[in-house]
């Protein structure tokens, strides 16, 4: 009887004019997505190398140890085919030099704000609202529409008991609805390994656990859509209750719980903390200049007298405190920059705590934290930026340091024969280019599979949860259900 | 009998459970948007009246206008931006101003604070073209195939009820009903605006109308399209199924597709491009500066510190303004380039978007908020002009111009003479109040109108189309 059960359910689903609709709406919106996603990755990925090839070709170009810099970019990932996540929100690069903090800027969107009006739609995107919602159709009915077609009442003079049925139900219509929907899926993966993206080991562990995730968002949505039904004797009223269920789950939920942690946690604005850093540095410098004067406004009898090695003594001592100085104005940027990220993470950790209410915000953020694409990728490249920056500067610092090239200007006056004084300005800038074979490169943070998969087990655990709950409370319900 | 079919569609409406349910929960929605909303203006006004402030203690801890090489300017918030996003936290806020050069943008609020970007705001663009749509579809798509289900139609035409009065008089009911209820959530949450403070212009006022017009237009286009789907199908499962594939297709189909064919068919240099070229162009020209700065020579050394000062300053400024002039006009001509590509992307991708009413609706709403895509642009233009006083001022000080990298100063201590009055000497404290302000000036109420007039054009042209539909299939749908 319960495979006749789930037997009678599959046919139901199958046969239904709805579902030939809804799965050709599907698999064209989850090809598109994969698609879409493909010929992205494969667009940003020879932008990433255009990129490194004009950063090493800026970087051959410069004359100077002194004023040496570089950028960084951020480098592309096969996951983000499937979760683009915060890929289009955050900066691309960051400058990497001794008189700037690292800052990720220009992000894609803000770059071309035509793809931040209608976004782009990745497959994840496509499982938390249009899979769901669908899961949502064909389950809202499930118990309700049986009783108003009088069949609940047919089944039930067999003897069935109601939690078998109950769970061929659910066994039926999961089967009816992720079977299909993994054709087009399949689909996808097959055109991703024609296409030659480049998946290793890790990368498919990873895209299995975001196929596990999605299909127990899927399960969620369908026992919830049972449940509802279970709750309610019209499937007009089990209709609209779930319709307002999913839109409070799946879109109001998320976003309330992120808002409400920004008006609780109040944190200063990046535009404050520079300006803090920018005031810092001036008083600094001021200081520096002005302690310059007066070293160099000794009394005559007292002023060294200016040959080759007094000059260079002078050079090297001021040379030693313009880093002091630089020193400390690093200190305290990093000071202000890691407080700030240490407030940012607390307003984070109680968003991402509030948002969890509701199962798609866990789908949500388990998917970005398995493609590397959640709010962590900024300070992995935030970090592993400031420690590329920390080698550059050592490195730069060394290379002044044998070449005696400071980057500044040096001003002379000299006195001709004729008893005339002159000035003249110059530096000790290399005019060839410089030898940047040895000058430490970037190497963009890998995410492990531990990284990864670790902060998911509690959105798994939690999807987990809402299922067991939902199928709980419908099974209670169903129970005391007057299937007549 | 128009008005009875009227009193009756809107009486079967308002009395069924469906309307209550999706009218309870768009009208929450709305009153939660506005209220969120204004405690969001407040914030982020608060947010830039602390980075102004912290900008301007900088500049006062400062000794004399030589010591000011650059200020910071803001993108205030408008109380418009925080009902309808837009583009606002996707584009940078903040821009460094030099005196001269390049002008870009930095720090948008979803880079900032990406938590933001996991979610987004809700705003009442969001609730138009989500749930309002919705709405409507839940309104309309059982209107004639339902009443044939449940025989009531054939009732109805029992009577002498011709078929043109009976559609018009559904449509205009279920448009009454819709209208009415989503107003009255409107008012209340327009209330909330001033009791919490926001006051708005009027101009804003007006834009604001404007902005919920387009939203009921609409939500009128959803519903014409679910009667002409009704009076095509004779089973309301097939039609709301068929509505809600349309729905979905175009909520997030078309406008997709639509920006990624744009996308490859129209090629725009990359902004990672531009700055390459600026950047070996500016490499180059840093060169051209350094030989004219070594060629730089100073024949009466003992004439003191500040003739010297004059005269090197004199000449860093001559190698500056070349230098810049050919680096302004490089920049502008590359910058120019791009944007005309970008236009015609744009254009590209909203002709085709705009098969779409939900393109439309984004579009006319963004412009009327001043959120659409050329805020941008708008926001550098303004701070290039903001540039150009603020160098003037500097100059005006100063007599030099900002820029450059490089200055010399001199100070009496270094003449090496004993006994020297640093008072004397001492240049008179600043009064950062003198600086001219940034003042933003949004978008006029005419330039706004004037953008989202197509739009708008557009969603009514969708509402006679559907409506003109649901008429025509009316008239050869079988009502037994």
């Amino acid at each position: 009887m319960f495979f006749t059960l789930i037997q009678k359910e599959l046919r139901t689903i199958i046969l239904s004019p709805k579902f030939v609709g809804t799965f050709a709406v599907c698999s064209i919106l989850i090809l598109l997505s994969v698609v879409a996603g493909i010929r992205e990755y494969k667009t940003m990925e020879s932008r990433y190398a255009a990129n490194s090839g004009l950063v090493e070709q800026e970087l051959r170009q410069q004359t100077s140890w002194g004023r040496m810099s570089t950028k960084i970019y951020r480098a592309p990932d096969p996951m983000q085919i499937f979760v683009s996540g915060l890929d289009y929100d955050i900066g691309r690069w960051s400058y990497v030099a001794n008189n700037r903090g690292v800052k990720l800027n220009n992000s894609a969107y803000s770059d071309e704000p035509i793809y931040a009006i209608f976004r782009f739609i990745d497959l994840a995107f496509i499982v938390q609202f249009i899979l769901t919602l669908f899961a949502i159709m064909f389950t809202f009915n499930a118990v309700s529409g049986e009783r108003e077609d009088g069949t609940l009442r047919l089944v039930f003079s067999n003897s069935v008991s109601k939690a078998r049925y109950l769970i061929a139900k659910c066994i039926g219509s999961w089967l009816g609805l992720v079977i299909p929907i993994c054709i087009p899926i399949l689909l996808g993966i097959l055109l991703i390994l024609i296409l030659g993206v480049p998946l290793t080991i890790e990368h498919w562990i990873r895209i299995s656990l975001f196929f596990i995730l999605s299909l127990l968002l899927f399960t969620c949505f369908i026992v919830m859509g049972v449940f509802i039904s279970s709750l309610t004797r019209r499937s007009a009223v089990s209709f609209l209750t779930s319709l307002v269920a999913w839109v409070i789950l799946v879109m109001i939920i998320p976003r309330a719980g992120v808002m409400a942690a920004g008006n609780i946690i109040r944190i200063p604005r990046v535009a404050e903390i520079e300006s803090l850093i920018s005031g810092f540095s001036q008083e600094r410098w001021e200081e520096f200049y002005a302690g310059m004067d007066q070293r160099l406004s000794m009394d005559q009898s007292g002023r060294p007298e200016f040959d080759d090695d007094k000059l260079w003594a002078l050079m090297q001592m001021e040379d030693s405190l313009r880093q002091g100085i630089e020193q400390e104005i690093n200190q305290y940027d990093s000071r202000l920059r890691e407080d700030l990220r240490q407030r940012k993470g607390a307003q984070e950790a109680l968003a991402m705590t509030l948002s969890r209410i509701s199962p798609a915000s866990a789908f949500q953020l388990g998917a970005m934290s398995l493609a590397g694409t959640d709010i962590k990728m900024k300070l992995r490249y935030e970090e592993a930026t400031n420690e590329y920056r920390n080698r550059f500067c050592q490195f730069i610092d060394q290379k002044q340091k044998e070449t005696g090239d400071v980057g500044g200007i040096m001003m002379a006056i000299s006195i001709d024969d004729t008893g005339e004084s002159h000035m003249s300005i110059g530096g000790n800038r290399s005019k060839d280019q410089l030898d940047v074979s040895a000058v430490p490169r970037f190497s963009p943070p890998v995410i492990s599979l531990a990284e990864a998969v670790t902060p998911v087990v509690i959105d798994f655990g939690l999807l987990i949860l809402f299922t067991f709950l939902l199928f709980a409370g419908a099974f209670v319900s169903f129970l005391r259900y007057d299937v007549r | 009998m128009f008005k009875i079919i009227v009193e009756k569609e809107i009486r079967d409406l308002i009395g069924s459970t469906k309307f209550i349910l999706t009218f309870a929960a768009c009208a929450f929605l709305i009153i939660i948007t506005f209220y969120v909303g204004a405690a969001r203006f407040k914030l982020d006004k608060s947010y830039f009246e602390a980075s102004r402030a912290e900008n301007l203690r900088t500049t006062e801890s400062l000794k004399d206008w030589n010591e000011l090489d650059e200020t910071r300017i803001f993108l205030p918030p408008r109380p418009l931006e925080s009902l309808v996003s837009g583009v606002s936290n996707d584009i940078g806020r903040t821009a460094i101003i030099r005196g001269r050069g390049d002008i870009t943008t930095e720090d948008s609020r979803y880079n900032e604070d990406p938590i933001f970007a996991i979610f987004r705001f809700l705003d009442l663009e969001f609730i138009f073209k989500v749930l309002l749509s919705l709405f409507a579809v839940l309104l309309g798509y059982d209107s004639i195939s339902g009443e044939k289900e449940r025989g009531t139609l054939r009732l109805s035409f029992a009577n002498a009820v011709p078929r043109q009065t009976y559609i018009i008089g559904k449509l205009a009911g279920s448009f009454a009903a819709l209208t009415v209820s989503i107003l009255i959530a409107i008012a209340i949450g327009v209330l909330i605006l001033p009791m919490m403070g926001i006051s708005l212009t009027a101009d804003e006022w007006i834009k604001l109308s404007l902005i919920i017009m387009a939203g009921l237009l609409y939500a009128g286009v959803f519903l014409t399209l679910s009667i002409f789907i009704s009076s095509l199908t004779c089973r309301t499962a097939n039609s709301f199924l068929i509505l809600l594939v349309i729905w979905v297709m175009c909520i997030h189909i078309i406008p997709g597709v639509s920006v990624l064919m744009a996308g490859r068919s129209v090629d725009v240099p990359s902004s990672d491009e531009i700055m390459h070229k600026k950047s070996s162009l500016s490499a180059q020209l840093l060169n051209e500066f350094d030989e004219g700065m070594r060629s730089f020579t100073y024949n009466n050394p003992d004439s003191g510190p500040e003739a010297l000062s004059k005269s090197l300053n004199s000449h860093l400024d001559s190698l500056n303004e070349v230098r810049d002039t050919k680096l302004q006009s490089f920049s502008a001509r590359l910058e120019e380039d791009r944007n005309n590509r970008q236009k015609l992307q744009e254009r590209f991708a909203f002709s085709l978007a705009r098969l779409s009413p939900v393109t439309s609706l984004t579009l006319a709403t963004s412009y009327l908020a001043g959120t659409s895509l050329g805020l941008k642009n708008y926001f550098t233009d303004e701070a290039r002009n903001y540039q150009t006083q603020f160098g003037d001022f500097i100059k005006e000080k100063t007599g030099r111009n900002l820029g450059g990298g490089l200055k010399l100063r001199t100070s009496s201590t270094c003449s090496g003479d004993a006994g020297s009055n640093d008072d004397e000497d001492k240049p008179a404290e600043i009064d950062p109040g003198e600086l001219p302000n940034f003042n933003y000036s949004d978008y006029s109420l005419s330039e706004s109108i004037h953008a989202a007039a197509t739009d708008i054009g557009i969603l009514m042209f969708f509402n006679l189309i559907f409506f003109a539909g649901a008429c025509v299939a009316f008239t050869r749908y079988d009502v037994r």
